[in-house]
């Protein structure tokens, strides 16, 4: 029996080594972005992270059976999880492995840069102007995909405008109008909770809702750059926009602004209280336009719906004309497999999806075609797109895709507690620089 | 004894089951303990640093001392919802005359019903916005002061996802303690009886003593799976509010595949299966030195 187990040790001791030595593999050259050679037709995979029957998977299907009408035996073999943290967690293993698909979804986050500072992602700058589309996308589509250092390797499918949803009848029975500034909002709560109204409903479960509000004080405080900084450990939560938003939010929770238990209640709970008319506002992007502005919202509260854009401050060196306007989670294509047919491919869809995705109503990411109104818009929906031709050039951007992934996880967590009051803004400061000055240095070497 | 010829064939059909042991507990185990001296994000190059894994966790991790706490405390709840449960539900079963099959079976239900349907489930109860059924309960029978966001509150979120845990399972383990119980021969109890034993003696004399071994079973598995508990408080708070839910293995799993920080990960894991084994060992010492007094 000692004999099985110590051959049993080895065997496994040897097995480990042969792992270990085999991570390797070679990328291909990510610049070189035109690769020559015959077109041969076989099956390639798009790992991505979007509504299993949104209009950006019907479209793209739609495009490769086009595709594979012209080239027998191509197919694209699409592959989503919509639930985000559980699609990041499977793209984070298959990247350990090394064995991503021919296309792959990601935002600019620290661990995607790694991935492209090794390789292992195609240049989409030159991608995108060697296919000649490159001019047509909006600048704040692109910008929004962009890493740090301003370099582009991944492509938007989407554009979308954030805005805050409100309920002009129950803001009017409490008294309130549209707040001027960011720090209105909490006396605003207060008279909103006074009058027996919800003031903010929020998805507490799916954590970035509550973290695009950190955001908001930095971003008119000091400018894109804040969080740019913090994430590195430049800047932190001690200086003035960082201890403005901390204190911020903590008032947020003293005004009980959210819902009560809302850590609890998912995406759909929160939509529900605002189109049932329980809550007053809810901060939402675009893609809710089906639902926030046609005619399947709840007839009831329909004529008392509007949206208002991010409230400025005072002293703000950001525009109102600049908010969080994200192109979503963009596609990068791996080098590693990126060959005629993927490039071929890309073009063939890539010149034809703007149109099609715009007569879904939806915006696109470029500028050269029309958004669709449905027929059974209201006259919202008009309102909201058109909100989209006089944005600024600056855009808040959310800290998820920002910040490094242990730093977020604990910042989605401290600020819960920062909110329902469990814990001081001094105690907040204090664990989170301290968790930025432990996580960072890693990923921001 | 077996004669030699058969004990040769009886080795030859362990071997096949004990290699895949070998390969799908053992050898994860190695790699995780071979892991835990390295620093790898999983597409970096792997860093070798030595105990520096360890020493984070044990001198410098608030989040790793909390949620071992949280895991003994809900380990505790567990246990006794489980095991204290099942052993009342199952002696009462016993005094029963009719309907025993039925009522089994609605114990067991919760055993078959999904986790993620369980979580669900839970978090409607527990909502107080629109209100859910526990908060209307406690309004119904006149306690509307305790009436809150049970899975929002940090005092009580804990233990709101341990009780569906435990609840799931009591059902379960009746079943085992309950098979054992009826086995307890006839005659010891009515001669007991005759005695003059009470009920509370005929249990702890007579009836304890004899299911004794299947007890040990039952604690141990109800502690190994308390102990790796995972799904339903990553399902219905994922860890939160805070880390006032989170247990070790739901960080150890945010470690990996969240922070992608695999060796520290790991270094976690290999505390699991060591907390693992100190606790089997502790129940049968404990147990073994109760049954020799």
């Amino acid at each position: 029996m000692k004999k099985l187990f110590r051959a049993a040790a080895v065997a496994a001791a040897a097995a480990l080594a042969l792992t270990a030595c085999g991570g390797g593999g070679t990328a291909s050259d990510p610049s070189n972005v035109s690769p020559t050679g015959e077109i041969k037709p076989r099956e390639i995979s798009w790992l991505l992270s979007r509504p299993a029957d949104g209009a950006v998977i019907n479209i793209m299907k739609k495009l490769a059976d086009d595709y594979a009408k012209e080239h027998p035996g191509f197919a694209l073999n699409l592959i989503t999880t919509p639930d985000r943290p559980s699609y990041i967690q499977k793209l984070e293993t298959l990247a350990a492995a090394n064995k991503l698909p021919e296309l792959f979804d990601t935002d600019a986050t620290p661990f995607a840069q790694e991935l492209a500072k090794q390789g292992k992602m195609v240049d989409a700058h030159k991608l995108l102007k060697s296919l000649d589309v490159y001019d047509d996308y909006r600048p704040g589509a692109l910008d929004y995909q962009r890493f740090d250092d301003g370099s582009l390797y991944m492509i938007p499918f989407q554009f979308e405008l954030e805005f805050i949803w409100y309920n002009k009848a129950l803001m009017e029975k409490a008294g309130v109008s549209v707040p001027k500034s960011l720090d209105d909002i909490p006396a605003m709560c207060t008279a909103l909770r006074n009058a027996g109204i919800t003031p903010i409903a929020i998805d507490g479960q799916d954590q970035w809702p509550l973290e695009r509000y950190v955001a908001y004080q930095p971003f008119r405080e000091a400018g894109p750059d804040f969080v740019q900084k913090l994430k590195k450990g430049e800047a932190s939560f001690s200086d003035a926009a960082g201890q403005k938003t901390v204190k911020w939010m903590a008032d947020l929770g003293k005004a009980k602004c959210f819902q009560e238990g809302f850590s609890a209640q998912g995406y759909s709970d929160a939509q529900n209280q605002f189109t049932s008319g329980q809550a007053a506002m809810y901060n939402i992007g675009t893609w809710e336009l089906p639902s926030l502005a046609t005619d399947k919202l709840n007839p009831e509260v329909r004529d008392d719906i509007d949206f208002f854009t991010l409230p400025t401050t005072e002293g703000s060196v950001t525009a109102a004309n600049e908010f969080v306007s994200p192109s979503g989670i963009g596609m990068a294509v791996n080098s590693k497999t990126y060959d005629p047919l993927v490039s071929d491919f890309l073009k063939f869809a890539l010149e034809k999806y703007p149109a099609e995705y715009a007569a879904t109503g939806a915006l696109s990411p470029t500028t050269n075609v029309q958004t669709a109104i449905p027929a059974n818009a209201t006259p919202l929906y008009k309102k909201a797109l058109e909100t989209a031709n006089t944005l600024g050039d600056k855009q808040a951007m959310p800290w998820d895709t920002q910040l490094d992934p242990t730093t977020n996880g604990r910042l989605q967590q401290e600020l819960v507690l920062l909110v329902q009051g469990n814990i001081t803004p001094e105690q907040f400061t204090k664990t989170m620089d301290g968790a930025i000055k432990q996580n960072a240095p890693k990923f921001f070497k | 004894m077996l004669p030699n010829r058969s004990r040769t064939s009886v080795l030859v059909f362990l071997l096949p089951p004990l290699l895949l042991y070998c390969a799908a507990v053992l050898f994860p185990i190695l790699q995780s303990l071979f892991l835990s001296f390295f620093s790898w994000n999983g597409i970096s190059e792997m860093e070798f640093v030595g105990l520096a894994n360890y020493v984070r966790m044990l001198t410098a991790d608030d989040i790793f001392w909390r949620s071992f706490f949280n895991a003994l405390l809900y380990l505790a709840i567990c246990l006794v919802l489980q095991l204290g449960g099942a052993l009342v539900v199952a002696s009462l079963l016993t005094s029963l005359r009719r309907g025993r099959e039925l009522i089994k079976t609605l114990y067991l239900l919760p055993a078959v019903i999904s986790t993620v349907a369980i979580a669900f489930l839970f978090v409607r109860i527990y909502s107080i916005d629109p209100v859910g059924l526990l908060n209307q309960l406690l309004h119904w029978v006149g306690l509307g002061s305790f009436e809150r966001a049970w899975l929002s509150d940090v005092n009580t979120v804990l233990a709101a996802v341990s009780a569906p845990e435990g609840w799931r399972f009591t059902g379960l383990y009746m079943l085992i303690i309950y098979a054992a119980l009826i086995a307890v021969p006839k005659e010891l109890e009515e001669a007991a009886v005759l005695d003059g034993a009470s009920k509370w003696t005929l249990f702890t004399k007579i009836r304890f003593p004899y299911i004794r071994p299947v007890w040990i079973t039952t604690t141990i598995m109800a502690t190994t799976y308390g102990l790796r508990g995972f799904d339903i408080p990553y399902l219905m708070t994922n860890g939160g509010p805070g880390q006032s839910s989170e247990l070790l293995t739901t960080y150890m799993y945010k470690t990996a595949f969240t922070s992608t920080d695999f060796g520290y990960a790991s270094t976690i894991s290999v505390f699991i299966v060591i907390e693992c084994l100190v606790a089997v060992g502790l129940i049968l010492f404990m147990l073994k030195r109760k049954a020799d007094s």
